[in-house]
């Protein structure tokens, strides 16, 4: 598995949303995507998961153009927004049923009920999603990609609606991922969570990549290069 | 109307992305019952201030009443129009289709059918209504009155879908939706109009068939046009 990005910019008008940019990811790799707001972290996963049109540059999957083998590799990308992406007036398993369906899976051994189960929300299979709490709704994402099992996972902020036991959920479930030999990146503003999860660390600033490095101890460069985006006062885990 | 029913259905195997995605809309319409009531009532609101504000004399009502009732069919489509993507603008759910790997044009095609149907069961309410209070008596005439109609309304769904997903981003979007919409919508508009008015009128069929023609062209060629371009239009 191997994800490269060659050159990759995004502009709106006269605004550039990335400029530039360029990664090799493989598979196993869990990258954090940092950076403060409106530095192009979202622009990013939109155009990694194949929702935008790059103005200019290339994302390949495996050697193959994002746009030529597009309809069979977004079975393979998965984008967990939370929040986002579920029908309000559907029930949380309908939901489920729906994108399930829509990624031609064939549901077996009540893998629906096991992933609603699995993400704590059992006795809410039943419910709107408009009725669920925001992290309700963010397991709900969660468990709709545990179901379809993407090789590339992006994450959007995800710490924000998330309690405990959500985010151990999710950190198990991205750990999964990797472990199969697919890609997280999430992009998050929750830079000791990243820190602590992730094996690899890409800023941006202005759209523009200012740092890529792997994971080491101790990881100084690091520490310096997020200073600026970490709230007053806050110190690192020893 | 329950998910479950579209699992049952398809025994032997998924069911296809296109009726899914229909499935889904219908199911949402059902529990909002946002598009269907406001249509309904708008159209007879309609054609009662028509009624009474005109007062059609009998032997003036086959020339006025196609216009008349083309009007309130197009006015409460718009209507619908506007809520046409409304559950996908909610949650950005429009991103997580786009994200499937179904094919795009399947969103645009399932999105004209769930319109056509709401359009159908706006017209079986408002057709006979407006057939009443005009005092129309073609009895004979109106199954070509129906195929006039219904060349008409899918015109006027493929068109509509496809500039309602055009201006899903947009901002001011009820008021540009219907200024992009209507220029489009003149020559399916005056077709069916001009049938129906000769259909109602002499009854001669040949007459009429031009406009037939022109609304056949329109419709293959939108279709068409359609599910080429869904796939650039909802791509930001």
């Amino acid at each position: 598995m191997q994800l490269e990005v060659r050159g990759l910019s995004k502009s709106y008008g006269f605004a550039w949303a990335l400029r530039d940019i360029d990664l090799e990811l493989h598979g196993g790799d869990s990258v954090a995507l940092l950076g403060p707001n409106g530095a192009g972290k979202t622009t990013l996963l939109k155009a990694l998961a194949g929702l935008l049109r790059p103005t200019s540059g290339e994302i390949r999957f495996n050697g193959t153009s994002l746009r030529q083998g597009s309809a069979r590799l977004r079975s393979t990308i998965g984008l967990l927004s939370p929040n986002d992406h579920l029908y309000e007036k559907l029930t949380a398993e309908e939901n489920l049923r729906l994108f399930f369906a829509l990624y031609s899976r064939k549901e077996k051994n009540g893998d629906i009920r096991g992933a609603l189960d699995a993400a704590g929300l059992a006795d809410w299979s039943g419910e709107y999603v408009a009725a669920l709490s925001s992290g309700m709704k963010c397991r709900l994402s969660i468990a709709k990609w545990l179901l379809l099992e993407p090789k590339l996972l992006l994450v959007d902020e995800p710490y924000g609606v998330l309690d405990g036991g959500g985010v151990d959920l999710l950190e198990d479930q991205l750990k999964n991922v990797c472990r199969s030999g697919g890609i997280v990146v999430m992009a998050t503003h929750d830079v000791t969570r990243a820190a602590a999860f992730c094996s690899r660390a890409v800023i941006l600033r202005r759209g523009k990549l200012v740092f890529d490095e792997a994971k080491r101890r101790p990881w100084e460069s690091f520490y310096s290069a997020v200073d600026e985006y970490r709230p007053r006062g806050e110190a690192w885990p020893s | 109307m329950r998910w479950t029913n579209i699992d049952r259905e398809e025994k032997h195997g998924l069911p296809e992305p296109d009726r899914l995605l229909l499935w889904k809309d219908l199911l949402l319409e059902l529990r909002r019952r946002e598009s269907l009531l406001a249509m309904f009532f708008f159209g007879a609101l309609l054609l009662f201030i028509f009624h009474f504000a005109l007062d059609v004399r009998p032997e003036k009502a086959a020339d006025m009443a196609p216009g008349l009732l083309w009007l309130a069919v197009v006015f409460c489509g718009t209507l619908g129009l506007m809520q046409l993507f409304q559950a996908e603008r909610e949650n950005r759910c429009l991103e997580a289709l786009l994200l499937s790997p179904i094919d795009r044009a399947v969103i645009f095609v399932s999105k004209v059918f769930f319109n056509l149907i709401l359009m159908v069961m706006l017209e079986i309410v408002i057709f006979p209504l407006f057939w009443v209070l005009f005092n129309l008596t073609a009895w004979d005439r109106l199954p070509m009155i129906f195929l006039y109609g219904l060349l008409g309304t899918v015109g006027f769904c493929v068109v509509g879908t496809l500039f309602s997903a055009l201006t899903l981003g947009a901002r001011g979007r009820e008021i540009l939706l219907p200024l992009l919409l209507l220029p489009m919508l003149i020559p399916v508009v005056l077709a069916t109009i001009r049938g129906i008015e000769i259909v109602l009128q002499a009854g001669d069929f040949s007459e009429a068939l031009p406009w037939l023609h022109l609304l056949i062209g329109f419709d293959v060629i939108f279709s068409t046009a359609g599910i080429l371009v869904f796939e650039w239009i909802v791509e930001p």
